[in-house]
């Protein structure tokens, strides 16, 4: 490794500094914003000294909003509820049926598969309201509109695609050898996917699911046009704070903490993962 | 018990005592609020009954699709009178407004049956009408048998009633006889001066009364006030509703209109005349002078957050945006002032254009007649005066509610100005817009061109002419020029 200078490492740290309150500034503003009320808030010019209040988080966990209007009953925790069951049921859903297929589709070259692959990768190119409105009729005659199993159904037009195509990659990437000699040690077809091919494409499965996760963590249309307000995520529940009688900053700033909470925590937690997972990908041996 | 009370209350519901009365007489009795107020809802329940069977549809349940709003809160704070009244159930999805007419829209495209009313803006009924989305109402307000005898259709004030009708022939006048009645007007709001009486007091200006003045106490209340606090909020967003709001209010009080309907009913751009023009360049020149910076990204949000916050010293935009901006917690709260605004010297009283929260019934509810039981409810007086007297159902929309003591001694109370505001140009309020399909299209390239004068990217008549031109081809490739 090559020594730095002094000035270098001055230059370097500063650059760093640089970088990191660049990309961080909008998100501490916001850490910030989420402890102060409105009037803090849309002081001018703004400022970093204030008084901290609870009252905005204690607002989104109780479900009652003041506002020049009155209180208003907000469902929060609810949408944000909703989110994580929509989210992890969906990408459970697709890695329990992406996965294999996108084993199939790397191992096995049958009539057809590069055509059912890219089927099923135009399913994300599809602009989901030309989507929806079909969709929607469709789902009132099979009694799926308004339910959390239809919602999950659709939310695999997001995660699906993304899942298998993501590792069908990873799996191409694995030589084939190695499961050649594990099948010829008198195993299954199944233990081998089970015992070789799953364990080496952890990494890149794990990627794939934390990106889909984030995919329909962040979808916003499917439950809006599908769904009744009772099983909104919280994308279509952080609206509730622009009202007609004026914006809630402090609380909308809370609810984006919050919001942003799971995602972070899991991206942190899968972080090795992730850029071990997509790094490998990139390079196609 | 409480017989006297009640022949008190019975004698107000006849109309035979006014509400000051009523209050003095229940106080003089030892009413609490809370028991004269239950009386009060018991006996408004059986007199709304008392001629009409409200029980038709008992059991039947109706599903209603609303925006967030204080209408929609104060409708849902009252909604057990409405159960109780006719045993019916209510359930109802409440959506952010940013995403509640995705949400409308997407469930009438669709045919969806889930929803049997909601809350629209008249504009919106251009388009839900002719596509056979929503019902045409009359049917169900001429019908007596459905329709309580008190309803009292004709309180409606007549501008936003008429506002809300329209026969679908592009171009056809508003409220014409052969007009379809999409929406019951439910609250409305006009566009007048709303303002900060400190500021003004602090720059030494009076109330604006015409385009003119409005550009000279801008000016001076942009320079006196100190601070970075501007002189007048308006909006001006890349969206129809920078036009709707002030800037066509003021246009209309100058005669000025959006789109000019030939005898053979053909449509063509109105807005290049020279009148038009002169109200052009001052609007664009108030807004270069006193607007906000970042004037092109306002929309009603930005416009209500700088009033309250102190940022703006007065706005022209909804009177109840003003309302709302003077309470909660505002850091202007209790400084705003309201005033009617006529933008031409010449002109009587002003003319504003006006935005009317109203409520449809869709065509594919599975239950028309329950649905309208609810809907004559919820625009019924009883239901106004509710909502104007405890909650913030303001503007309301019918005439004896604007005569109610109470109603106005509460405006006039925290809200200076704002009901002779609304006395003096409540005659001259209507949608000041020519019905027709290409609506939302046309007002939003008239903002875009609106955007490119502030930015000095075209000048006023080069632009107007533009658009002019652009519009005269749109409706001529629409069928309708």
């Amino acid at each position: 490794m090559e020594a730095m200078s002094p000035l270098e490492r001055i230059l370097r740290g500063i650059a760093l500094t640089l970088v990191v309150i660049f990309f961080m500034f909008p998100i501490v503003w916001i850490l910030l914003m989420s402890f102060q009320t409105n009037e803090t808030i849309l002081r001018i010019p703004p400022s970093v000294v204030f008084t901290p209040t609870l009252d905005n988080y204690a607002a989104l966990i109780t479900g009652k909003l003041q506002t020049a209007a009155g209180t208003l009953d907000i469902a929060f925790m609810r949408n944000l509820g909703n989110s994580v069951f929509l989210s992890v049921v969906s990408v459970a859903v697709a890695l329990l049926l992406g996965v294999p297929a996108a084993y199939a589709f790397a191992r096995h070259k049958f009539r057809g598969s590069e055509d059912i692959a890219f089927t099923l990768l135009s399913f994300r190119f599809a602009p989901p309201l030309l989507v929806l409105l079909p969709l929607t009729q469709y789902f009132q005659w099979l009694g799926l509109s308004n339910t959390y199993f239809g919602l999950i159904w659709v939310y695999q037009l997001i995660c699906l695609p993304l899942i298998l195509w993501i590792v069908r990659g990873y799996f191409e990437d694995i030589s084939a050898d190695v499961e050649y000699a594990y099948r010829i040690a008198g195993h299954s077809w199944f233990a081998t996917f089970r015992k070789i091919a799953l364990p080496l494409a952890g990494p890149g499965i794990a990627a794939a699911g934390l990106l889909a996760f984030i995919f329909a963590w962040n979808n916003f249309v499917f439950a809006l046009v599908l769904a009744s307000a009772d099983k909104q995520p919280v994308t279509v529940g952080a609206l509730a704070f622009v009202t007609a009688s004026g914006i809630q900053y402090g609380q909308i700033a809370a609810a984006i903490v919050l919001s942003i909470t799971p995602t972070l925590a899991l991206a942190l937690y899968a972080q090795r993962y992730l850029v071990e997972g997509l790094s490998l990908g990139a390079v196609k041996g | 018990m409480y017989e006297k009370e009640k022949d008190l209350i019975g004698a107000f519901l006849r109309g035979e005592v006014d509400r000051r009365g009523l209050l003095k007489g229940l106080g003089a009795a030892g009413l609490t609020a809370g028991t004269a107020g239950t009386l009060f809802n018991m006996m408004s329940t059986e007199a709304l009954a008392a001629d009409f069977d409200w029980k038709a549809h008992s059991g039947k349940s109706v599903k209603l699709l609303l925006n967030k709003h204080p209408y929609a809160d104060a409708m849902i704070a009252n909604l057990q009178t409405f159960k109780d009244l006719t045993g019916m159930e209510v359930t109802y999805d409440v959506f952010p407004e940013d995403v509640y007419f995705d949400k409308v829209t997407a469930a009438l495209s669709s045919s969806s049956t889930e929803y049997d009313a909601f809350m629209t803006g008249a504009y919106m009924t251009w388009t839900y009408g002719p596509a056979g989305w929503i019902t045409d109402l009359n049917e169900w307000i001429k019908d007596s048998s459905k329709t309580n005898p008190q309803y009292g259709w004709d309180d409606f004030l007549p501008g936003v009633k008429a506002s809300c009708a329209w026969n679908g022939q592009p171009g056809g006048a508003l409220g014409s006889e052969d007009a379809k009645q999409w929406c019951i007007p439910w609250g409305y709001e006009q566009n007048n001066l709303s303002y900060n009486k400190e500021m003004f007091d602090k720059a030494g200006v009076s109330v604006p009364k015409n385009l003119d003045e409005l550009l000279t106490t801008a000016a001076k209340l942009t320079k006196d006030v100190g601070g970075g606090v501007y002189g007048i909020g308006v909006r001006g967003s890349r969206s129809w509703a920078t036009i709707h709001p002030g800037f066509l209010s003021g246009y209309a009080n100058f005669g000025q209109k959006d789109l000019n309907v030939s005898a053979d009913g053909k449509l063509s751009a109105a807005m290049n005349t020279a009148e038009s023009k002169a109200f052009h360049a001052k609007w664009v020149q108030m807004i270069q002078e006193s607007g906000p910076k970042d004037w092109s990204t306002y929309t009603w949000y930005q416009v209500g957050t700088d009033l309250g916050a102190g940022a703006s010293a007065m706005i022209y935009d909804a009177d109840i945006l003003g309302y709302f901006m003077n309470g909660g917690d505002n850091k202007m709260a209790g400084k705003l002032a309201y005033a009617p605004f006529a933008a031409n010297p010449a002109a009587s009283a002003p003319t504003p254009n006006i935005w009317i929260w109203s409520l449809s019934m869709s065509n594919f509810s599975k239950d028309k007649d329950a649905t309208w039981y609810f809907l004559q409810w919820a625009t019924g007086l009883e239901h106004a005066i509710f909502g104007a007297t405890k909650m913030d159902f303001v503007n309301p929309v019918r005439a004896s509610v604007w005569k109610d003591e109470i109603f106005r001694e509460r405006l006039k109370k925290s809200y200076p100005g704002y009901v002779e505001m609304h006395d003096i140009s409540a005659p001259g309020a209507k949608i000041h817009f020519t019905a027709q399909p290409l609506f939302f299209d046309l007002t939003t390239e008239w903002a875009a061109t609106l955007q490119k004068m502030v930015a000095k990217e075209v000048p006023v008549d080069e632009g107007l002419d533009k658009l002019a031109e652009s519009i005269n081809r749109q409706l001529a490739e629409a069928g309708l020029g």
